[in-house]
């Protein structure tokens, strides 16, 4: 009946031939490739980690609020008058707080890194034999970035392990996709299980040393194991990663010269993984770096309590710009004078092109301090870690001569001293038990928190509420 | 169903050509002017033969002496004719009335009388009453159902129609425009990667159509009318018609139009002066504690401000617009051909410094007889526009948002001459928004092509062949700058974007239609069509970063390539057939049917094939010889359809394309350190299909008192089902949603058109015309409520009822905001996180909209007056949060009206909170019923008076023609919410951006006939 119409009408001849054939509506896009047709190649799943680093460098994880909201939530950076992104974070009050941009796009971000791992982690296919050890290599880079991710979400929407052994609701564990899934929380223990897991394998397959410390490399992910471990409190093993990555000589604290341009140039001896930030990438006030500086949004400041760690030799006590804008307000500094953080000097034209650190061997150094000297028995060692940070940074500096908690506590401060503004302080109070206290406070109410505290961890977003039933908020957060 | 229409037609020619007569008799049939009337039937008296005049009046028929011919024409009195000897017979029929109207429809024309649908024509003249760049803006008030918005008083931008409310959630709600019978490409969003139009606000491609070349508008509202538009029809049909030539001697006509303009809305937000910000600031931090002093917070202000201006960014960024316009056209044609050539030069300067609209438009239409059986024709419109225009929103750079953010103790200009950005370190980012209309650049230019080439051939008396072939070529090009000493480009030394959209839309058409009358009283008219269309489009977004000079802006002196862009290459397609029969009994009963098979590749391969249909019938009572005796009605007919139409507008969404929104896809945007990556895109989904639209509409004409007063009442229900929506998914699938059809939608309403002849005399003319449509939206099935912004879509409420935080004003006793807790409105608290968002019963949909018009004619002069009006919606202010955050984004200024009625004294009510440096109080949380406001208004929309010269006067000058005329539009504005201060015409969804405010405008023209 069709061929019939079809024929009557004269127009429908050889002009319109075409169109009258079935392909005519068979369109397929020309920059996409179908799923059916992709992860067909090693080169197909070398895009598809490529895929996973963007997803990792975005402004919504390491490329700004990964290093940002940990901090903003401690007490070595305050909120500037005019703080706006993250500020209910920073604030612990203002608007209400379970549908931020912040806790949302963690949450969707991290677990499209998740899909993409699982989608090259359960793919059906065997690569010839001779590209199985750089698709061993990308399968690997999978595991390290679905454990990252997993871990990610657990520390910012979990109580920390250290609290009841890990008894806590976690966030879900994902290792296949289902569009129809509707998960509950796992525990955090479960969680850490997971990344734990998906670290070692990453850690097994992974053979081949990448040639910048853009990209994971095995060690990157024995460092981070070691951080994983530390969060557990399992000392023992968190030593013996860090101790892997120490024995693979890959690595050399960056020189004190060197120092303050450590991110600014990247790829230094030191840096273990790092997000690659390129003129192309056009972050502009949205890097890192654009959330301090004033030539960004200049949201956050360094505090008086920050700033008084630094012994006047100390380099790491030179990376702040002054702001005169601030002098003699409530905002500045113990000595009257703005300062402002600068640990990512970009400026001009290069704006936002410093890299962005995931991991770095400084730290590796201070997780394994810290997990020898609370497990006990090796202060000698603890301290000989310890102290190649400190002689690195402060040509003054004298040998430490301390043992137990105060060793313990020395390391924490050092830890504030090295990582701060990289992401690590609210998380760092937590695992450790420890109140936040902000003794340089401006809002009244955002001063004091003691731990455990239901606001030292984000807000399951709103929508994940709205969508899943299966999802439970955490406790002070509404419904 | 298609073997038994086709059968059908067979058997039509076939009866018809079973006649067999002495000799022939032609002739040509008039009116009585002496146009030609094409379609009248003139048949032999007695007998069923008979045939139809073509397009030029001509008839052949066969005949014998003693045969009487009978000429009929719906609103002519039919005439009889005795044949005689005679071979020719000539008529020029009379009576036509006004109820004669030829109505283009989808693939044809109909008689208004014959119409079963609901439909409304807009003519020229109603266009020539508004003067824009845009026809669609001649709609507004002159169409019932329809609401018209010019969301943004630019220059050339962008205009939102919704017919008969908003049938759909996620796919468009603008209705599809079809000119000369080519759907084209009007949506800002489909030719454009960058934000040049401020999410299509700001610009639209429509505006290539030079409105005086327009012969008339016709607006399809119901299934009986759209359904031949198949998957495209259910937010309603424009169709556009042009000018023609007519067989005559040359006309030529010269119009000159010029005009100014300024802000229609006098209650817009006033920005402070030095003094005022000067005070607040002070206020706000010893109320903050940031200074303890008000010494101490002076030094402050003085260190902030060392270069101290006092600046009116408002009337720095504000001028008085102009509009000229001059249109020259010439038409006119033989037996053979005719022809119509028009070219048209547009120039709009905004009443923002530096914005414009440019445009310089062709048009030639013209129709050949190539024999008595082949008719070719093509209409050919070629145009370009330059377009310049600013930035809305909350953007930084949006003139209407830093015109009250900026802080009037920034100068303008620095001490060497230049727009002073020395405040780039510590004042949003050294935004000048008076130097960002002279440094920067947003630019657009558009051109276009639209050209519908077709050839009819009349196979016999009655059956009709047209192949038609059109072609839409638009290609746009957005340029987009922002220089390197101050502002959103100071840290990378200015930034340049570059965008080029192409999109190729072609067609063709094929259609066969027969035409006949049997027996003398059974008309019919069938139309059998197949048609194809694809649209491709390519996209190709650069950037640049680092100029070193402050007059170079190009991309190719830009010193450091933005990897960043964009590039894209996507096409859709559409199949169909369709076929259409319309039948009437002596012009008492008529019957339409219209079904049409679309296949689209937008859908899912399980579903790419719908077919949408519709039924309607007319009843002429006053044909009736019941109705006989009633004297004071010439004409009351009831009109009935009901039909499925689709909508197949999948938008895109981020970075999926609209068109593959079915496919699971990765995609290749992502790149990280120089590489190409490749993430998952969409989740895919293989049923995805059109939504489908249910649609009942019950109408009532009239026309009465010798043809003084007419009417007409329309009921319309409009169901939408499978409502393509992003389904939420939980985020943890790694995808926040899956585009689906789900949800159900109802649109129901009565639309009441009125219009009287008060007077009527050989001097004076005077009538009144109402129009108004009440509307109720439903969401009649939504699983899972969804929250949008500032409202929730949830099931058995108003698809645009807001969904906020209750606020409760100012707590007298300290100045602190105050919320409601719920829905109850019980209790209040200040902290917002003791509040939670509600319903409130306030939704951005009017209970009824409509308009009232006067006009008058007296002699030589006519007036013509028209008041649109809006009631019972309610409008949010966007930017509201920022601008009225009562300190939180200090230093950033604020407006005289939160100035003026802030808390600074225990005990006083107040609108305003306390102004706080850094304001923490949460007063200015977003989604707060504290930026809602009622809109309802009414507006002077025209008031134009023309004059036409006396003949004696002009002859003289060898002129046929001169009329002059004074247009006033926007003059004079109503709105019921004193507290409003914008403008409350410029949202269609209820949330209003900081866009140019709706210009109030004069303009005189001239119009002068050779």
């Amino acid at each position: 009946m069709k061929h019939l119409i079809r024929n009557i009408l004269v127009g429908c001849t050889v002009l319109i031939a075409s169109s009258c054939s079935d392909d005519f509506l068979d369109l397929t896009p020309e920059d996409a490739i179908s799923n059916e047709n992709f992860l067909a190649t090693v080169e197909d799943f070398q895009s598809a980690i490529v895929g996973g680093y963007s997803q990792m460098a975005l402004a919504d994880w390491y490329g700004r609020y990964m290093l940002l909201i940990p901090d903003i939530m401690g007490n070595d950076i305050k909120a500037n008058a005019s703080a706006n992104r993250g500020a209910a974070w920073a604030l612990y009050t203002g608007g209400p707080t379970t549908d931020q941009n912040e806790n949302r796009e963690f949450w969707q971000e991290l677990y499209e890194a998740i899909n993409i791992a699982n989608a090259m982690i359960n793919a059906d296919y065997t690569p010839p034999t001779s590209q199985q050890a750089e698709f061993n290599q990308v399968l690997g880079e999978a595991y390290a970035i679905r454990a990252i991710a997993h871990f990610d979400l657990v520390r910012l929407f979990g109580q920390p392990y250290t609290l009841n052994n890990g008894a806590s609701a976690g966030v879900p564990v994902v290792t296949e996709f289902d569009q129809n899934s509707l998960p509950s929380r796992n525990t955090v223990a479960e969680v850490y299980a997971q990344v734990i897991s998906d670290f070692q394998q990453a850690i097994n397959l992974m053979t081949i040393a990448p040639g910048t410390a853009t990209t994971f490399s095995r060690e990157a992910a024995q460092g981070l194991l070691a951080r994983v471990y530390l969060y557990q409190g399992d000392w023992a093993n968190a030593e013996a990663q860090a101790t892997a990555v120490v024995n693979s000589g890959r690595f050399a604290l960056t020189a004190f010269a060197d120092y303050p341009t450590m991110f600014l140039d990247g790829n230094s001896s030191e840096a273990m993984l790092e997000m690659s930030m390129t003129l192309a990438d056009n972050r502009g006030a949205d890097h890192i770096g654009g959330m301090y500086k004033e030539t960004g949004y200049g949201d956050y400041l360094p505090s008086q309590d920050l700033l008084s760690l630094f012994s006047a030799t100390d380099v790491r006590g030179t990376l702040f710009l002054f702001d005169t804008n601030l002098d003699n307000t409530i905002f500045a500094s113990a000595d009257g004078l703005g300062r402002r953080v600068d640990k990512w000097p970009s400026a001009g034209a290069a704006i936002a092109t410093d890299n962005i650190s995931v991991i770095r061997y400084s730290e590796v150094l201070l997780i394994r301090a810290e997990a020898r000297a609370r497990a006990g028995g090796n202060d000698a060692g603890a301290i000989a870690d310890l102290d190649a940070i400190r002689f690195r940074s402060d040509p003054s500096a004298t040998a430490t001569a301390l043992s137990g908690q105060a060793l313990i506590d020395e390391i924490m401060l050092e830890r504030r001293r090295e990582l701060y503004a990289e992401g690590h302080q609210i998380f760092d109070l937590s695992r450790t038990g420890s109140d936040m206290v902000r003794t340089d406070c401006s809002t009244p109410g955002a001063c004091t928190f003691t731990f455990p505290n239901d606001r030292f961890i984000l807000a399951i977003p709103q929508v994940e509420l709205d969508t899943n039933p299966q999802m439970v908020q955490n406790p002070s957060y509404g419904t | 169903m298609k073997k038994q229409l086709l059968s059908f037609l067979i058997l039509l020619i076939t009866a018809t050509v079973l006649y067999g007569q002495g000799r022939t008799v032609s002739g040509t049939v008039t009116d009585e002017e002496g146009s030609a009337l094409p379609g009248v039937t003139v048949t032999i008296k007695g007998t069923t033969t008979g045939t139809v005049t073509d397009i030029d009046g001509n008839y052949n028929l066969s005949v014998n002496d003693g045969d009487i011919l009978v000429f009929s024409f719906v609103g002519f009195d039919s005439q009889e004719m005795a044949v005689g000897s005679r071979s020719v017979l000539d008529l020029a029929m009379s009576g036509a009335t006004e109820l004669s109207e030829v109505i283009i429809v989808g693939y044809g024309s109909q008689r208004q009388e014959d119409l079963t649908g609901a439909i409304q024509v807009v003519s020229a003249e109603k266009l020539a009453e508004v003067p824009a760049a845009s026809f669609q803006d001649a709609l507004q008030g002159n169409a019932p159902g329809l609401q018209v918005v010019a969301q943004d008083g630019a220059p050339g931008a962008g205009i939102s129609i919704r017919v008969r409310g908003i049938g759909s959630i996620n796919a468009s709600n603008e209705p599809l425009y079809v000119v000369d019978g080519l759907p084209i490409t009007a949506a800002s969003a489909d030719v454009t990667t960058t934000d040049f139009d401020n999410g299509g606000r700001s610009a639209n491609p429509l505006a290539a159509i030079n409105p005086n070349d327009i012969e008339n508008i016709v607006i399809l509202k119901d299934a009986a009318s759209t359904a031949i538009y198949g998957s495209r029809g259910a937010n309603g049909v424009i169709l556009i018609t042009t000018k023609q030539g007519k067989k005559g001697p040359a006309k030529v006509n010269l119009q000159a139009n010029f005009g100014f303009s300024d802000f229609a809305f006098n209650n817009l937000l006033q920005p402070l002066n030095e003094a005022q910000y000067r005070q607040l600031y002070v206020e706000g931090r010893i109320n903050s504690g940031s200074s303890a002093t008000e010494a101490e917070a002076l030094t402050a202000y003085n260190s902030q401000f060392p270069d101290l201006g006092d600046t009116n960014w408002f009337d720095e960024i504000t001028q008085t617009g102009k509009t000229q316009q001059y249109d020259l056209s010439v038409q006119g044609g033989s037996d053979n051909i005719t022809y119509f050539i028009s070219g048209s030069y547009l120039s709009q300067e905004g009443t923002v410094v530096n914005n414009l609209f440019d445009r310089y438009s062709t048009r030639v239409n013209l129709t050949g007889k190539v024999s008595d059986k082949l008719t070719v024709s093509n209409n050919l419109n070629l145009s370009f526009s330059d377009q310049r225009g600013i930035t809305d929103g909350t953007r930084w750079q949006a003139p209407f948002y830093l015109a009250y953010l900026m802080a009037p103790a920034v100068p303008v200009f620095d001490d060497q001459g230049r727009y002073y950005g020395d405040h780039a370190s510590f004042f949003m980012g050294g935004n000048n928004p008076a130097g960002h209309l002279h440094d920067d650049r947003r630019e657009r230019e558009q051109t276009r092509i639209i050209d519908n080439l077709s050839a009819s051939y009349e196979i016999m008396d009655g059956l009709t062949f047209k192949s038609a072939w059109s072609f839409d070529l638009l290609s746009v090009t957005d340029y987009i700058f922002a220089n390197g000493r101050y502002g959103d480009g100071r840290n990378v030394g200015g930034t340049a974007q570059e965008a080029t959209t192409s999109v190729d839309n072609w067609q063709g058409t094929q259609t066969l239609t027969y035409a006949t009358t049997l027996n003398n009283s059974h008309n019919l008219d069938v139309l059998l069509g197949y048609e194809a269309q694809r649209v491709n489009t390519r996209q190709i977004d650069t950037g640049f970063e680092g100029f070193a000079h402050p007059e170079l802006r190009l991309l190719s002196v830009g010193a450091n390539p933005q990897a960043n862009g964009f590039r894209s290459r996507t096409a859709y397609a559409f199949n169909s057939y369709f076929t259409r029969v319309n039948y009437d009994f002596e012009g008492k009963y008529f019957g339409s049917f219209s079904l049409r098979r679309d296949g689209s590749s937008r859908f899912g391969p399980n579903t790419r094939w719908g077919t949408f249909w519709s039924v309607g019938g007319g009843w002429t009572l006053s044909n009736e010889s019941f109705m006989q005796g009633v004297s004071f009605i010439d004409n009351l007919k009831l009109r009935a359809s009901y039909g499925v139409t689709g909508n197949a507008n999948i938008p895109n969404s981020g970075n999926e394309d609209g068109n593959f929104r079915w496919a699971s896809l990765w995609a290749f945007t992502p790149d990280y350190d120089g590489n190409p990556g490749a993430q998952p895109l969409t989740v895919g989904n293989p049923d995805l299909t059109w939504e489908t639209q249910e649609n009942l509409n019950v109408g009532l004409d009239f026309f009465g008192f010798n043809n003084r007063v007419n009417a007409s009442v329309e009921y319309f229900k409009r169901i939408s089902s499978d409502l393509l929506l992003n389904n939420p998914l939980s985020s943890t699938t790694g995808f926040t949603n899956i585009f689906s059809n789900v949800g159900d939608m109802e649109n129901s309403g009565v639309e009441l058109g009125i219009s009287a002849d008060v007077i009527s005399n050989n001097d004076l003319v005077v009538t009144l015309g109402w129009n108004q449509t009440w509307i109720r939206n439903e969401i009649t099935r939504l699983d899972e409520a969804i929250l949008f912004g500032d409202f929730r879509r949830e099931e058995g409420r108003d698809f645009q009822e807001f969904y906020l935080y209750g606020w409760a004003g100012v707590n007298p006793a300290d100045g602190t905001p105050l919320f409601y807790t719920d829905e109850t409105k019980s209790e209040t608290t200040s902290d917002i996180n003791e509040a939670v968002r509600f319903y409130d019963g306030k939704s951005a949909t009017p209970d009824f909209f409509g308009s009232f018009n006067i006009s008058a004619s007296y002699k030589a002069f006519s007036l013509s007056t028209q008041f649109n009006y809006q009631f019972g919606n309610y409008v949010y202010d966007s930017p509201g949060w920022v601008i009225h955050g009562d300190g939180r984004f200090t230093p950033r200024s604020t407006s005289t009206w939160a100035f003026e009625n802030r808390w600074t004294t225990p005990g006083q009510e107040a609108l305003f909170p306390q102004h706080s440096w850094g304001n923490r109080s949460g007063s200015n949380t977003r989604n707060s019923s504290r930026y809602l406001f009622e809109g309802d208004f009414i507006r002077l929309r025209t008031v134009r008076l023309a004059y036409e010269l006396p003949t004696s006067l002009i002859s003289k000058a060898n002129l046929s023609r001169v009329q002059v005329a004074v247009t006033a539009n926007n003059m004079w504005t109503w709105v019921k919410d004193d507290n409003l201060h914008f403008d409350p015409e410029q949202t269609i969804n209820g949330v209003y951006n900081t866009v140019t405010p709706i210009p109030k405008t004069w303009n005189f023209s001239l119009n002068i006939g050779l």
